[in-house]
């Protein structure tokens, strides 16, 4: 016989009711297939494990200082070498980047399809989206907690957004921050893109782009110093293949000092 | 920059070519740092941990054998033993305060529980996963959706969904037997 479908028995770790009865009474039997339920529940388990919220940090830049000159000038000089938490995108994260220095052309980025609908979220409506009846909440999964609440805002300088708010939802879920950005503004031609700014007004962080319901969800790349990246942007993008912030800023709100401790 | 495999840093360090020490750093400094932070407190103390353990990587970088575990690994036993060092240190200091001042009682230093060390292994992995997975298997840990709903949120195929779901815990799965402690 056919061992259960790995998809399933991933599904099944999270605590859903996924495949048929044939796959349930299958996975009990076989040795295999239940060892590996058993280590991809572990996984989870461990991943929801409430209490407290481990992070990473990333070292202060001096760290390497000491390394280096422990080693004898053996390693790579001191300048230039600081430990990064790397993402999946091939880069390391955050990339923090001079307002003034191209980014290279703009590519069609992955996030963008992500960033699709999560209206539901933003509106806090985690449980039962959508007529999903016949879906049986298994999943006792700590929810993922509110940090904070940002009403965004028009700056004086931009008299055509002054009838333009907005709303920044940042959650939490164990190391992971997530931001949701919904803007209330007319279509207008181009694109809205959402950013971190940091205390300098020069450093910035792309989060990434509004969807056409101008409403976006993205992560917040970890090790993101939000006590400087403290500045949530929105701004009008046109479509001229600069990846640099337009200068044009439609709203903008400050993370509150709460969201900021941990 | 696009960033080495952990494979190749292993290789880098194993030939003791002269920027592989950086390279491992780069990999690895977060994950022993927030190892550190988290056991003892103290960012100071955390940073002269981090140190340390970079530092007797190096020195100690023949005793890496690639065939016998990952170098995550290696580093996570390192960063283990320099803290337990570090707790020592502590209850001795402590010990002096505590004679100097006419009392006894000395509580015994304690190491983080292995799970601290694997959770915060996880959330090395985590950030790793391609950001679209990420988002999934982060969804999928830690709100009420089920997949279905997920894939509807995002826009995203059922079976995507589904693959990241499965990809993902196998590659989180594999990292914490590799490295994590309570394996």
């Amino acid at each position: 016989m056919s061992h259960t479908d790995p998809e399933i028995l991933a599904l099944r770790a999270l605590g859903e009711t996924a495949g048929t009865a044939r796959d349930a009474q299958h996975a009990e039997g076989c040795a295999q297939c239940r060892s590996e339920l058993a280590r991809l529940t572990e996984v989870v388990q461990l991943a929801r494990r409430e209490g407290s919220d481990e992070r990473l940090e990333t070292p202060p830049a001096r760290a390497w200082d000491g390394i280096a000159a422990a080693v004898g000038g053996n390693p790579a000089s001191a300048a230039a070498v600081a430990a990064t938490i790397p993402t999946g995108n091939g880069a390391s994260a955050p990339a923090p980047r001079q307002g003034r220095k191209h980014r290279g052309p703009r590519r069609s980025r992955p996030r963008g399809r992500l960033t699709t609908a999560l209206a539901g979220l933003a509106a806090g409506l985690i449980i039962g989206i959508g007529g999903t009846a016949g879906v049986v909440q298994l999943t006792k999964a700590p929810a993922i907690r509110v940090v904070a609440q940002i009403e965004l805002r028009p700056l004086p300088q931009f008299a055509q957004f002054q009838d333009t708010t907005g709303t920044a939802l940042m959650r939490a879920a164990a190391a992971q921050q997530l931001m949701t950005v919904t803007l209330h503004a007319p279509r207008r031609p181009g694109f809205y893109e959402v950013w971190l700014l940091a205390r300098d007004g020069v450093s910035m962080i792309s989060l990434g782009d509004l969807n056409a319901a101008q409403t976006g969800t993205f992560i917040i790349p970890p090790g993101t110093d939000l006590r400087n990246y403290s500045r949530i942007d929105v701004s009008l993008q046109p479509f001229n293949g600069s990846t640099q912030h337009s200068k044009t800023s439609v709203v903008r709100g400050l993370l509150p000092t709460a969201a900021l401790a941990g | 920059m696009s960033h080495s495999s952990d494979e190749d840093v292993a290789a880098a360090l194993g030939g003791g070519q002269p920027d592989a020490l950086a390279l491992v750093y780069q990999r690895f400094g977060a994950l022993v740092y927030s190892i550190a932070l988290r056991s003892l407190g103290a960012r100071s103390d955390a940073e002269d941990v981090t140190q340390q353990v970079f530092v007797s990587a190096w020195r100690s970088r023949d005793s890496f054998d690639r065939r016998r575990g990952t170098l995550g690994g290696w580093l996570v036993t390192i960063t283990r033993n320099k803290v337990a060092d570090a707790l020592r240190e502590r209850q001795r200091e402590g010990r002096v305060l505590l004679q100097a001042a006419g009392g006894t009682a000395v509580t015994a230093p304690e190491a983080p529980p292995d799970q601290v060390i694997d959770r915060i292994v996880l959330a090395d992995e985590l950030a790793q996963l391609p950001e679209s997975q990420r988002l999934v298997v982060v969804l999928a840990f830690y709100s009420d959706l089920t997949h279905e709903q997920i894939a509807r949120m995002l826009g995203l195929p059922l079976g995507t969904v589904k693959s990241h779901i499965r990809r993902g815990l196998q590659r989180l799965r594999s990292r914490l037997e590799a490295d994590g402690v309570t394996h």
